[in-house]
């Protein structure tokens, strides 16, 4: 009985193997975790006929040790934010999409209408990434410690906060986002003296800082443990629905300056097998039915219906490469050993 | 018999061989984990400290401007300075609280004495990490340590002067590196013939005068390697500063780390790694010369 068992489960695996390689189409697709879950591939293969393997990547470096070290050839779609896609562009690494095969594109929410206005999504005319999933880089404050709800950054530097801040140990961002209270249009490519003017804010908020924290668990650490009144949320919404449920009573708010704010693209390697199967797979992510579940499952805003992310007025600021990052990881050692 | 004349002439270390190839292999095996594991990342440390950075990418160029940056930038030196000033108060700190401790094992019998030290050396076994996270939770504003504080009437609001900041730092290596400071201290103190205390009390030595003139004397190798040994420690350490330093206590290791994380700059880092390695290996000789020279004295 076992023994029919075991050759009937291995004629089933066979056939499995068999199927898996006879099928004509098998797209590859490289993604972070929460990007291409089992029950949307399995609708996507139910009504395509296109097999999906996904591979999930847990770091920037990592994808493009794997798309750069096979020149694009080991897969066919990937998932990459506006920042980094730059670089491979530059290597010829990515195809431009043809929007007319992506009619959910149209359908997307007001802001990512015309990608033409994204930096970094196009170049040339030509459409390199679609966007997918994003979140913004706000301000958690506690809201009994904090009556009025603040608009801006620059609260941050409030004497009336002094040592009840929590900033993030990130010379980059930090420039980016100080640049952004100062007013000064484009945070990513500073001037000399902008960063000269930036550090000496930096130095300025230190007062106000209890810690530089490094990741989300971390900050809530320290919240439960101190007297903090504001927390600059690199982890955004996630990071404040996991205070929320910690029992914190915390709100988080966009400043109206711009909130420094990833997106990630599904973009198409140059080395794609199928360019319809790629095309078809990313209007199948972008129906309102993922996007919601995308939001739902997690807590970071998709590009079709609205979430709790961002309202259509709030100012989001693509994040881009900055002008030189070992000059502001320099500069930001200077203002962490500044008295 | 020609044959043999032949053989031996033109075969001399065929014979003498294996006996003169075995101690060499033996070394080969002994050295070869260190030589590999040890000798040879440092090599490549030493040899990335004398190169560049270039938009992201390292330039194989030989050049000393990573030590020139070191020795000439206002901002390595002064926290250098501080780093190693620290890490020597870790280790008296270290030193001061570990002695007692230390000496209370010695006098106690058997199996006590030892059941007592493996205590002493359990949190050992515990992630670095999770200590420090319960260090957090006792030293923060509204931590264990300020709650009992106000509790008891001490003070009227929580003190901030142990709360992320350098203090803070201190606070936390001390309590860790303890144990590290007991071992050594314990094994010289047992060391110490009892003979020699019992002739000390004898010749008309008072309890005090025998433990200043005879047991510290002669337990000082132990204390001094251990205070070597919590030194090194400490000056490696960049998780303990970074978790507990908030904005003021900044530290050498942390700079070490920032220039292997974003900033991307190796050379950069690898170069404060071998100032880092000079100073260790500076503070290891002198524990150790101290060792041999109060051992051998006695």
């Amino acid at each position: 009985m076992t023994g029919l068992k075991h050759i009937l489960g291995a004629a089933a695996l066979a056939a499995g193997l068999w199927a898996s390689t006879a099928s004509a189409e098998t797209l590859r697709v490289l993604a972070w975790e929460g990007y291409a879950d089992p029950d949307w591939v399995k609708d996507f293969t139910k009504e395509t006929g296109i097999d999906v393997d996904v591979v999930f990547v847990g770091s920037d470096d990592e994808i493009w040790a794997k798309i750069k070290g096979s020149e694009g050839k080991d897969f066919d779609v990937m998932a990459v934010n506006t920042a980094q896609l730059q670089r491979y562009i530059d290597a010829d690494l990515v195809k431009p999409w043809d929007l007319s095969k992506i009619p959910n594109q149209k359908d997307v929410l007001p802001r990512f209408q015309d990608l033409s206005k994204i930096t970094g999504m196009t170049r040339d005319g030509k459409v390199y990434g679609i966007p997918f999933c994003f979140d913004s880089i706000g301000l958690i404050y506690d809201t009994d410690k904090v009556k009025t709800p603040p608009t801006s950054m620059s609260v941050l530097w409030d004497p009336q906060y002094k040592g009840k801040v929590l900033a993030y140990d990130n010379g980059e961002h930090n420039f980016s986002f100080t640049a952004l209270t100062e007013g000064i249009e484009n945070p990513f490519q500073l001037t000399p003296e902008q960063l000269d003017k930036i550090k000496a804010r930096l130095i300025e908020l230190k007062p106000n800082v209890l810690s530089f924290y490094t990741t989300a668990d971390e900050a809530l650490q320290i919240y439960q443990n101190n007297d903090v009144a504001l927390i600059w949320a690199n982890y955004g919404q996630q990071q404040l629905k996991a205070m929320q449920k910690a029992g914190a009573h915390v709100a988080y708010v966009a400043p109206t300056e711009g909130s420094l704010s990833w997106l990630d693209n599904w973009a198409m390697t140059s080395g794609v097998k199928d360019e319809s199967a790629a095309a078809k797979w990313v209007n199948f992510l972008l129906d309102k039915k993922v996007g919601a579940q995308l939001s739902e499952r997690t807590g970071f805003g998709n590009t079709v219906v609205a979430s709790a992310n961002a309202n259509d007025k709030d100012k989001l600021v693509w994040l881009e490469s900055v002008e030189d990052p070992l000059k502001r990881s320099d500069l930001w050692n200077e203002i962490k050993a500044a008295p | 018999m020609s044959g043999r004349v032949a053989d031996a002439a033109t075969n001399p270390g065929a014979h003498v061989g294996p006996s003169r190839l075995a101690p060499w292999l033996a070394m080969l095996a002994a050295y070869a984990v260190p030589v590999f594991f040890v000798l040879a990342p440092l090599t490549l440390f030493l040899g990335y400290s004398f190169f560049s950075v270039d938009q992201g990418d390292i330039v194989f160029t030989p050049t000393i401007a990573n030590y020139v940056r070191f020795f000439t930038d206002p901002i390595f030196l002064p926290i250098f300075w501080r780093t190693c000033l620290l890490c020597l108060a870790v280790a008296v700190l270290c030193v001061l609280f570990a002695f007692p401790v230390a000496y209370f094992l010695t006098t106690l019998r058997g199996r006590r004495r030892y059941t007592l030290l493996v205590l002493l050396l359990v949190p050992l076994l515990m992630s670095y990490v999770i200590k420090i996270y319960a260090v957090r939770s006792i030293l923060g504003g509204n931590g264990m340590l300020n709650k009992a504080l106000l509790a008891t009437g001490l003070i009227d609001q929580p003190s901030m002067l142990f709360v992320f900041n350098l203090n803070a730092v201190l606070l936390t290596l001390t309590v860790l590196l303890i144990p590290f400071a007991v071992l050594p201290i314990f094994l010289s103190l047992e060391r110490i013939p009892k003979a020699l205390r019992h002739a000390s009390a004898d010749l008309g030595a008072s309890g005090a005068q025998t433990f200043w003139r005879v047991t510290v004397p002669l337990s000082m190798p132990g204390t001094l390697s251990a205070m070597s040994f919590v030194f090194v420690l400490a000056i490696g350490d960049f998780l303990t500063p970074q978790m507990v330093g908030g904005q003021s206590g900044f530290t050498f290791g942390r700079i070490i780390y920032s220039q292997f994380g974003t900033a991307f700059n190796w050379p950069f880092g690898a170069a404060l790694s071998v100032i880092l390695a000079a100073v260790v290996i500076v503070a290891i000789r002198l524990g150790g010369h101290a060792e041999r020279r109060h051992g051998g004295a006695r």
